[in-house]
């Protein structure tokens, strides 16, 4: 029982990290610039289909590294040619944009890799169990679990330490401040939708590795890192951490004791978070818009 | 040279004609107030000189340059400071990070040299936006347009809602940038205290420029202050 319940911990702790890395970039692109970023799910899938893609010839470390790169510059692509048009505008556009391009997306990947699952070959030496006690810790979960880390800290580090991360943290409170003092706040915009879209491109690379390849593998991750976000707190990016995380490890022990309710339980966590703290969390009451 | 020139500005919200045509400069090395009662069109002209105002007609020459219809960003990075009304300070960001938003043109001003200059900024850099007074607020704001070393520096009230000391600290402040050399256009309702200060000064009416004269002129003709000062006026007198 114990083991069981350590299992489903750490099980949920993996996927949490999975919503929290989606979450971080959907959070980052609502903050500064307003977007719901429906197509965030779609962008993991090119992420981890450009790893399949790339493997026979980087290997597996070489796609880990490139293919987020790849997805990160479809994205300042998209932002550049679409997204920004509809800046300013109702919300209700950019949602029905990125909404259509989910799609468009996840039947790009079908049309060009096939609608069935395709096998990820992660390194030998990462897929064995790590103990026979404790079956689930493979050395893939737990580098996944260190390199989502580092992926936050780094993450964390430039919004903190670096002029670009302090201009998108201000910019998510007051962009147009942000531009009267001089800084190009399309680029801005167009490098952080970048940088969240490369968190998308990371996590598809890792899904893959855990879950294998299928078209669909972005959109059932979504809705619960909007849940995640939602939970953490709007605006606020540890809050969605911290919300990710929690959902993950929520979902991950009902599937013990309750499996039928493990995806319903979310959306029950986020209703009481709701009627508890409105603001979520970590929100910030009363944010400076 | 003049700093700033314009002609014939006209701007819009929706469809409210705010600004009728108003032209008027600032030259190099001077302080000029523009004044007017609430809602006569003074911040909308700092915002449509600030490429905020996403409608408007006639002419905007910055350092000799033709800016009028370019994005904020464009404007301030040939060196235009801009302290807004409310100060607009980023909340969630330390005094410190505050500061280093802004684009870096390069120049004299430093961090260094900043905190120097607002020695109670320095005390509290790691403090957030969102804990500071009134008064800390208002010096980072100017603070921070600094940051940006600009050739002109445009504030819209920054006396509103401080008491009469720091009120003074902050106009000293003010007389302080016309000697780095740096051309201020002061935006004011406090009427007596901007013009003590102000080479020039400018009068907005309902969206018409009424009056541009010497500062000093306009300090003398007390019905004109009172008429446009009103309530304002006598507070200031009665804090002196």
């Amino acid at each position: 029982m114990t083991q069981q319940v350590l299992f489903s911990v750490f099980n949920g702790l993996i996927i949490g990290a999975f919503y929290a890395l989606m979450a971080l970039g959907l959070s980052l692109i609502l903050n500064l610039s307003g977007v719901i970023n429906f197509a965030h799910g779609g962008f993991l899938a090119i992420g981890a289909y450009l790893a399949y893609t790339l493997i026979p010839y980087l290997g597996f470390w070489g796609a880990l590294a490139v293919a987020p790169l790849l997805t990160a510059a479809i994205g300042l692509l998209v932002e550049r040619l679409l997204i920004r048009r509809l800046y300013g505008r109702d919300p209700l556009y950019s949602l029905l944009l990125t909404f259509g391009l989910a799609f468009v997306l996840e039947d790009g990947t079908r049309y060009i890799w096939g609608p069935s699952s395709l096998p990820f070959e992660i390194p030998h030496w990462l897929a064995t169990p790590l103990s026979s006690d404790f079956f689930f810790l493979t050395g893939y979960r737990l580098f996944m679990m260190l390199l989502v880390c580092a992926a936050v800290a780094i993450l964390f580090l430039v919004l903190n330490r670096t002029r670009l991360g302090m201009r998108i943290r201000a910019g998510s409170g007051d962009l147009e401040m942000v531009s009267a003092l001089g800084v190009n706040v399309r680029l801005l915009r167009n490098v952080n939708f970048g940088l969240g879209i490369y968190m998308a491109g990371l996590a598809g690379v890792l899904a893959a590795g855990m879950l294998g390849l299928q078209p669909t593998i972005g959109s059932v991750l979504i809705m619960p890192s909007f849940v995640a976000i939602i939970v953490g707190g709007l605006g606020s990016l540890p809050g969605t951490l911290l919300g990710g995380l929690l959902i993950g490890v929520t979902s991950g022990v009902v599937t013990v004791f309750f499996p039928s309710a493990s995806e319903a339980v979310i959306y029950v966590m986020m209703g009481v978070v709701l009627l508890v703290r409105p603001h979520g969390l970590l929100g910030e009451e009363g944010r400076i818009q | 040279m003049n700093v700033l020139e314009v002609e014939a500005l006209h701007a819009y919200y929706g469809k409210s004609h705010i600004l009728h045509g108003i032209s008027f400069h600032v030259q190099e090395g001077e302080i000029v107030t523009l004044l007017g009662r609430n809602g006569a069109g003074k911040t909308t002209t700092l915002r449509a000189l600030m490429g905020l105002m996403p409608s408007r007609e006639g002419q905007v020459q910055l350092f000799g340059e033709v800016t009028t219809g370019w994005p904020a960003d464009r404007v301030a990075a040939t060196g235009v400071g801009y302290v807004p009304e409310g100060r607009r300070i980023f909340a969630n960001l330390s005094i410190e990070e505050n500061l280093k938003v802004p684009f870096e043109r390069g120049g004299p001003w430093t961090l260094e040299r900043i905190y120097d200059l607002f020695p109670s900024l320095r005390a509290r850099r790691q403090s957030k936006g969102r804990q500071l007074s009134g008064g800390e607020q208002e010096m980072l704001a100017i603070a921070r347009a600094l940051m940006l070393n600009p050739r002109f520096l445009m504030l819209d009230e920054p006396s509103q809602g401080l008491a009469p000391l720091i009120v003074q600290e902050v106009f000293n402040v003010i007389v302080n940038m016309r000697r780095e050399g740096i051309a201020v256009l002061l935006v004011e309702q406090n009427v007596r205290a901007a013009v003590t200060i102000a080479d020039r000064a400018c009068v907005l009416d309902d969206g018409r420029m009424v009056f541009e004269g010497p500062a000093e002129e306009f300090a003398r003709d007390e019905a004109r202050i009172r008429a446009l000062a009103g309530a304002s006026a006598e507070k200031w007198e009665a804090d002196e």
